[in-house]
């Protein structure tokens, strides 16, 4: 009965639903700056999803077979035949084989020796020999790999024809039999439309706080709402919450891109994706914050974030995997926010991960973005304008 | 005879005047400089080392189930080249749970009765569970196994004493990049990769700038003409990017090992025709989006991007479905990826590479034109 601030709501919250009223309007009117934030993650969420694949098939080979046998023709249908490797025409020595190569009209080279199935036949080691554009590794430790496998194999039954036939018994033979999860036909869509989402968000948020606050600054705006009897703190928290509403709206978007069109399995629990969206705009947000803070201009801003953006992308495990780089890189992943989210991305949908499996990723993501936007908060309380 | 009284001389000294005043804000914003020529530096250093899909030390979790000699010879076979690294054991059916956490990659399950079905000459079967998730990884890790187990059976048969010459050997040699080290395949990328960037964004921003800042009237009250500002804005830039491309490509040969095997002649010659295509295309956008929010995030969309992913850079373009192999021909850098990789690592000389530079100086004379074109004398 004694109590008069609670009939009105606290003035806290006046103030932030007036400031928050403001940043929708200016974004709203601004078609361009609505398009960026809205359809452009859409559609590169589309063109990425199909651009990325990173299958190797179909390698374009040159096949010179110098030996022109029954048992040579029939070896090189075979090995031709898994699709990993496509004929790209003849050649009669390993030299004008390797002119292709120079060409590009070719990507391997498959060399049968003459005397190939004569020596064969004799038990004598028969050598094949195959000569790779080696410009893109992958792509020849696949091609290598495809044709030292059916070769490989084709010895060890040769191997053991020969002890039969010598009335020994054959050796042992070691087989592995794979059992693949999550995404058994390998395919790359699955696994990078998840991490795209990481890329998109990092791209929608941090550059456009950073370049927003800073071009508030340069037009004066900021100084204009910074005599106000607003506090620093509710007009950083109503900044923030449009591009928290954008954030979320994108996710959704690629979310359900990534369900249709690409078929990323929806195998876990979407609460914990959208717990992890949450700390993760926290860090994105405060990543853009902090360098608006730190710079003049938008110019400054931009290349703030450029600077922050590219590597934490390109260094994430999003495109490339985080084992593959050396050790001290390794290391130096921890302090990316991408580099969770991705993960938590991925676990989530992929394989169905719940919170009890990635609370360390999240509970990092939670410790990230608090302190960065603590710091980031902290020095925009002192100098708004 | 003087220069004034000639109506191209007048043209060159406008077009120079314009390039003197832009040379003159580059100088004056010496961190903008110092970055420009700095990061893309910095950016090689980095991503050379990183960005990369060599995998080893891939971690292995092992469930041993029959627990013999042979069995932990498997295991040891799998882990002493390093390519895998043991995590511990696990249990098969945990898998899942192995897998979310990230705590292997792979389980390699060895079932009770290996050993003796290895005494017994039959095929001895070992079970590798695999994340899959990632199918460039998945990849590598199959690969990997196949060949282990086949040395693994060639070893034990010449143990056996069964045959001291084996009856088939693939010799492997590759061209270009013999160690297959994904430096090579790389770093030419990303010179043009980190060229088209900071080429588009640099003027995008610059000429967004003075778009917003309202100097770009003071120059349409003076009597230059819309190509004249263009050129002589583009010229520094120009020679800023091919600075740039040098000092990256100094990075790349001297710290990475890239062999520069064709005419370096050449490659500045490719490096000019790209980067007057990007340059363009950035003025392109600043001209139309004219205010620099909207022009880093357009320019981010149109080269950041598409240079990254519809390049060849990193991922295959013979792979993409047709529609996307399409739009990769109107991306320029795939044309620069191409005739670097060409020039620096085989060694082709004109003769291969002109289509590639024939592209990019379509590409350049056309958005040039298209951007002064959209280059009104309007007041906004």
């Amino acid at each position: 009965m004694s109590a008069p601030p609670d009939r009105r709501p606290p003035r806290a919250w006046i103030q932030y639903a007036a400031v928050v009223r403001k940043e929708v309007l200016q974004t709203l009117r601004d078609r361009r700056v609505m398009f960026m934030l809205l359809f452009a993650p859409f559609l590169q969420t589309l063109v990425l999803g199909f651009a990325v694949d990173f299958d190797v098939d179909r390698v374009p080979t040159v096949v010179a077979d110098q030996d022109r046998s029954q048992e040579s023709r029939e070896h090189l249908r075979r090995v031709l035949a898994d699709g990993t490797l496509r004929f790209a025409g003849g050649a009669d020595s390993a030299e004008e084989g390797a002119g292709a190569l120079d060409r590009g009209e070719a990507a391997a080279v498959l060399v049968i020796p003459p005397r190939f199935g004569s020596d064969l036949a004799a038990g004598r080691t028969a050598e094949v020999q195959v000569v790779l554009d080696g410009t893109d590794p992958n792509r020849s430790n696949v091609a290598a790999g495809a044709v030292s496998r059916y070769f490989g194999e084709e010895g060890l039954r040769r191997a053991g024809d020969r002890a039969r036939a010598a009335g020994v018994s054959p050796p042992a033979r070691i087989e592995i039999v794979p059992r693949l999860f999550y995404n058994p036909s390998l395919k790359s869509a699955p696994y990078i439309v998840p991490g795209i989402a990481a890329m998109l968000l990092v791209v929608v948020t941090t550059l456009v706080t950073a370049m927003g606050l800073a071009r508030e600054r340069e037009q004066g705006t900021l100084e204009q709402v910074a005599v106000t009897p607003i506090p620093a703190g509710v007009l950083l928290a109503a900044k923030m919450t449009p591009f928290v509403f954008i954030g979320f709206f994108d996710v959704l978007l690629l979310v359900t891109a990534g369900t249709w069109v690409f078929g990323v399995p929806l195998r876990g629990n979407l609460a914990v994706m959208a717990l992890a969206t949450l700390l993760y705009l926290l860090s994105t947000l405060g990543v853009g914050l902090l360098i608006s803070t730190i710079s003049s201009n938008q110019q400054q801003a931009f290349l703030g974030g450029f600077l922050f953006t590219l590597p934490a992308m390109l260094l994430s495990g999003i495109m490339t995997p985080i084992d593959s780089m050396p050790r001290w890189m390794q290391w130096l992943t921890y302090a990316n926010p991408l580099r969770y989210f991705q993960e938590i991305a991925r676990a989530n949908l992929l394989k169905g991960g719940s919170f009890a499996d990635l609370w360390p990723n999240l509970l990092a993501l939670a410790l990230f973005g608090a302190s960065i936007f603590g710091l980031a908060a902290a020095r925009f309380r002192k100098r708004p304008g | 005879m003087t220069l004034a009284g000639n109506p191209a001389g007048r043209f060159l000294s406008r077009v120079g005047a314009i390039a003197w005043k832009e040379i003159l804000h580059i100088r004056r914003d010496p961190r903008t400089l110092l970055l420009a020529l700095a990061m893309p530096v910095a950016m090689l250093l980095l991503f050379g080392y990183g960005v990369s899909f060599d995998v080893d030390r891939i971690p292995l979790a092992i469930s041993d189930q029959d627990r013999t000699e042979a069995s932990r010879r498997l295991a040891q076979a799998f882990t002493e080249n390093h390519e895998f690294e043991p995590v511990g054991g696990a249990d098969a059916d945990a898998a899942d749970t192995v897998f979310r956490r990230r705590r292997a990659t792979a389980i390699l399950v060895v079932p009770r009765g290996y050993e003796t079905d290895l005494a017994r000459g039959g095929p001895a079967r070992a079970q590798l569970l695999l994340d899959a998730a990632d199918p460039v990884t998945a990849n590598q890790v199959l690969a990997k196994a196949d060949a282990i187990a086949l040395f693994e059976s060639r070893r034990m048969a010449s143990v056996a004493g069964l045959s001291a010459a084996p009856p088939l050997q693939v010799k492997v040699s590759a061209r270009y990049n013999p160690e297959a080290r994904s430096a090579v395949f790389i770093v030419p990328g990303l010179a043009a990769y980190l060229m088209a960037v900071s080429a588009v964004l640099l003027t995008a921003l610059t000429v967004a700038g003075e778009w917003e800042r309202g100097s770009m009237e003071q120059l349409f009250a003076s009597p230059v003409s819309r190509l004249e500002i263009v050129l002589g804005k583009l010229l520094p830039y120009l020679a800023l990017g091919l600075i740039q491309l040098l000092l990256v490509l100094g990075v790349g040969t001297n710290v990475f090992d890239v062999p520069v095997m064709g005419s370096p002649l050449l490659v500045i010659l490719a490096g000019l025709l790209f980067l007057a295509g990007m340059l363009g295309q950035g003025l392109l956008i600043s001209v139309v989006a004219k205010n620099q929010l909207v022009a880093t995030q357009a320019g981010a969309l149109s080269s950041l991007l598409p240079s990254l992913l519809l390049s060849g850079m990193l991922v295959p373009i013979d792979n993409m479905p047709a529609p996307l192999r399409l739009l990769s021909r109107i991306v320029p850098a795939r044309y620069m990826v191409d005739a670097l990789r060409q020039i620096l690592l085989k060694g082709n000389g004109f003769a291969r590479v002109w289509p590639d530079l024939l592209a990019m100086l379509i590409f350049a004379v056309v958005i040039v034109a298209l951007a002064t074109k959209r280059f009104t004398r309007r007041i906004a």
